[in-house]
């Protein structure tokens, strides 16, 4: 299997000290490039497993919304301004991150799949509305947030926040105006 | 027209709906005692503590607000079921979160004395001067998350039906009709393009609403995270006016569906039918600025375009609806009843309720009325002998097809005594209004309190023909299935 490769390549090379370390030094990268990219890891190895588990995966999350729901929670954790900073300097926080993220991916495989167009639309808007706010949140806040991130890494960061929120939005858009009408759902 | 509904569904569909506009009925009645009991105590007779008059005025908006959507969005999910296939689940879990929301909304009131108003304006929620606590903000704020999210969950259902039925969102409101690519006879129906509207401009709503909320939840938590206040009001206000704007268009629905029911004339969406609605889809996103008229430091260019469109914003939709009403009524030898009263009713209310916001939704006039009792005396107006008429008018129409329920010289009495009721607190709005009366002030200047008083007595009047109105339902919810027919609705005219 071709992904799964891809998949453990890509973790193999988020681990190495130097990319690891050059990701976590800025904000942005850390939050939007080194943690999307850990899900996506996690994304390209499920297939496999997700077949050589596959009673677990069907006695457990057979509608997706667990799964779903360990997604949300997990990333949500993920969101918080202060984790980051603990993965930065705590050990265990940091490798709580190397494991938990490409669950997420793993599940998020799973479960996206089988929900219904109902709960994933209702997964994609609360992201809307979160990524939204943590734009705000990070291109407003007069303070320091972080220990180990400068004020202007925040500021970079929301900016990040928000074009992704803008990038949602014109997706969205575009998914519930253009014509669905030939394919039967 | 109708797609085909197995009886013992149908049967379910009808009591969940009669849930819900039990629910929103019984919620407006005691919420319109509130707002007697506040125009009391503006008038001078009733010594109401100010801090329980904000108690009050939170819980009052907050619940006519959302019992009233809760009540439209049952007439609206009544009829698009008819052409759309709509999740029953969804339906039954929006009022299932709606009611644990109203009740922590309530607690948070009431025990713990929030008290914000229900357009909860960052920082307010976090800085009370002592007034309440953390929890009492936490309340209510997570109180009206959860109502959010029901209500997104049942929007997010009905744009993924237009969506499978239709092909999209813009074929739903029939821009393929207007485009020419597309036959007018093929154009979807009224209450698909109603829906559509709806949907669209809710959740954009609800998807505000929610940024702004949980933004209020971290800054109660943690004051040290602050956010820009302006844009706190932007969302703020996008959240509530699309909100509140929307029940009118839920509850314009039975209007499209009942009047030709009772004339045996189609209500056909033809070229201009779309053209309206769909400009006032992009109105209703935009022209909440017209609230932030008095905040100087907004993008003049922003306040321009809230003012031009305000004048704008519901009136294609109104326009051509008053005047599809009237069409189909004329001379159609229409069978006044309780239901076709209260329907053209709620056009007249509305009609009526519009001029007074036009005029105030002039900078110029603004600066003026802005924030006093002239803007509750036109909302008062087209909401409470508008919007909630129509559902009125639903209740009277379910319970005559469902049951075959009569009505008698009571409901007549409630007609008028609701009618007059409404009429006479709207008119003492907009006086105190005209006399420069500011709006949410719990105590009032004597030469102030005549014009509330007078409110007061209307709104006992407006009560009982409300009352009267729910005992009407309550007695059709009693009877049906045991007389009258649940499956075939009975011919009208
Ligand atoms: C008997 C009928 C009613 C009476 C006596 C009444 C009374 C009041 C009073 C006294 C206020 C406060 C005015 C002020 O700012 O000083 C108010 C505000 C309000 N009312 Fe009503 N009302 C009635 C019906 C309704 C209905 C039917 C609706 C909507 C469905 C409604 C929605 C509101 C809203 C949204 C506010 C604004 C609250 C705020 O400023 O935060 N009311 N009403
Ligand atoms: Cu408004």
């Amino acid at each position: 299997m071709k992904q799964t490769g891809l998949g453990i390549i890509l973790y193999g090379i988020l681990v190495v000290p130097p990319v690891k370390a050059y990701l976590e030094s800025i904000m942005l990268l850390h939050m939007l490039v080194q943690l999307p990219l850990l899900i996506l890891a996690g994304w390209f190895i499920g297939d496999r497993l997700i077949k050589k588990f596959h009673p677990f995966f069907t006695a457990w999350n057979t509608d997706g919304v667990p799964g779903m729901i360990f997604v949300v929670f997990i990333t949500m954790y993920w969101m918080l301004p202060r984790a980051l900073d603990e993965a930065v300097t705590m050990y265990y926080i940091e490798l709580f991150k190397f494991i938990s993220l490409p669950l997420v991916g793993l599940f998020l495989k799973d479960s996206w799949k089988k929900m219904q167009t109902l709960g994933k639309g209702f997964i994609f808007l609360n992201y809307l509305s979160m990524f939204a706010l943590m734009a705000w949140l990070y291109i407003d806040s007069p303070i320091q947030i972080c220990n180990n991130y400068l004020e202007t890494q925040q500021k970079f960061l929301g900016w990040g926040f928000l074009v992704i929120t803008i990038w949602m939005i014109l997706y969205l858009l575009q998914a519930v105006f253009t014509d669905h009408s030939e394919k039967a759902e | 027209m109708v797609t085909a509904i197995n009886t013992g569904d149908f049967k379910s569909k009808n009591s969940l709906i009669a849930t819900y506009l039990i629910i929103g009925g019984l919620v407006i009645a005691v919420m319109m005692i509130f707002g007697i009991l506040m125009l009391l105590a503006q008038g001078g007779v009733l010594d109401l503590p100010p801090a329980a008059f904000y108690q009050f005025l939170t819980i009052h908006g907050t619940g006519m607000i959302g019992g009233a959507a809760l009540a439209a969005s049952a007439v609206m999910w009544y009829f698009l079921s008819n052409y759309v296939e709509l999740s029953k689940k969804v339906f039954k879990l929006n009022l299932i979160l709606s009611l644990i929301g109203v009740v922590m909304v309530i607690i948070g009131v009431f025990s713990f004395k929030y008290a914000s108003a229900w357009t909860f304006l960052y920082p307010l929620p976090a800085l009370s001067g002592g007034a309440w606590g953390v929890t009492g903000a936490l309340l209510y704020l997570v109180g009206m998350l959860i109502l959010g999210v029901g209500f997104l969950l049942l929007y997010i259902d009905t744009g993924r039906a237009i969506i499978k039925k239709h092909g999209s969102l813009g074929k739903g409101l029939g821009w393929d009709v207007i485009s020419g690519k597309r036959a007018e006879k093929d154009a979807p129906s009224p209450t698909v393009v109603a829906s559509t509207m709806v949907t669209i401009v809710n959740v954009t709503a609800l998807t505000a609403g929610a940024t702004v909320l949980i933004m209020n939840i971290i800054n109660v938590v943690n004051p040290a995270f602050t956010f820009d206040p302006l844009l706190a009001k932007n969302l703020t206000y996008a959240f509530g006016h699309i909100f509140a704007n929307s029940i009118i268009y839920m509850g314009v629905i039975a209007v499209y569906e009942i009047l030709p029911r009772y004339t045996n004339r189609p209500w056909k969406s033809n070229r201009p039918f779309l053209i309206a609605w769909t400009m006032s889809t992009a109105f209703t996103l935009v022209i909440y600025t017209h609230h932030m008229l008095m905040d100087s430091v907004m993008p003049k260019w922003m306040l321009i375009m809230g003012q031009v469109l305000s004048y704008a914003n519901g009136l294609p939709v109104l326009v051509i609806t008053a005047y599809g009403a009237l069409m189909i009524v004329y001379k159609s030898g229409i069978k006044w009843d309780m239901a076709s009263g209260l329907i053209f009713m709620s056009m007249f209310g509305w009609v009526v309720g519009v001029v007074p916001a036009i005029v105030d939704a002039t900078i110029v006039v603004n600066h003026v009325m802005h924030n006093t009792k002239w803007v509750p005396g036109h909302f008062h107006m087209y909401m409470g002998l508008g919007a909630v008429v129509m559902i009125f008018g639903f209740i009277y129409y379910l319970s005559k097809v469902d049951s075959g329920l009569q009505t008698n010289g009571l409901d007549k009495i409630g007609f008028i005594s609701y009618t007059l009721g409404i009429i006479s607190v709207s008119v003492g709005f907009l006086i105190s209004g005209a006399i420069s009366t500011p709006r949410r002030w719990a105590t009032h200047f004597p030469e102030w309190m005549a014009p509330a008083v007078f409110g007061a007595i209307g709104g006992v009047l407006a009560v009982l023909g409300l009352i009267i109105f729910i005992i009407h339902f309550i007695r059709y919810v009693k009877v049906r299935g045991i007389s009258g027919s649940d499956i075939n609705e009975q011919k009208l005219a």
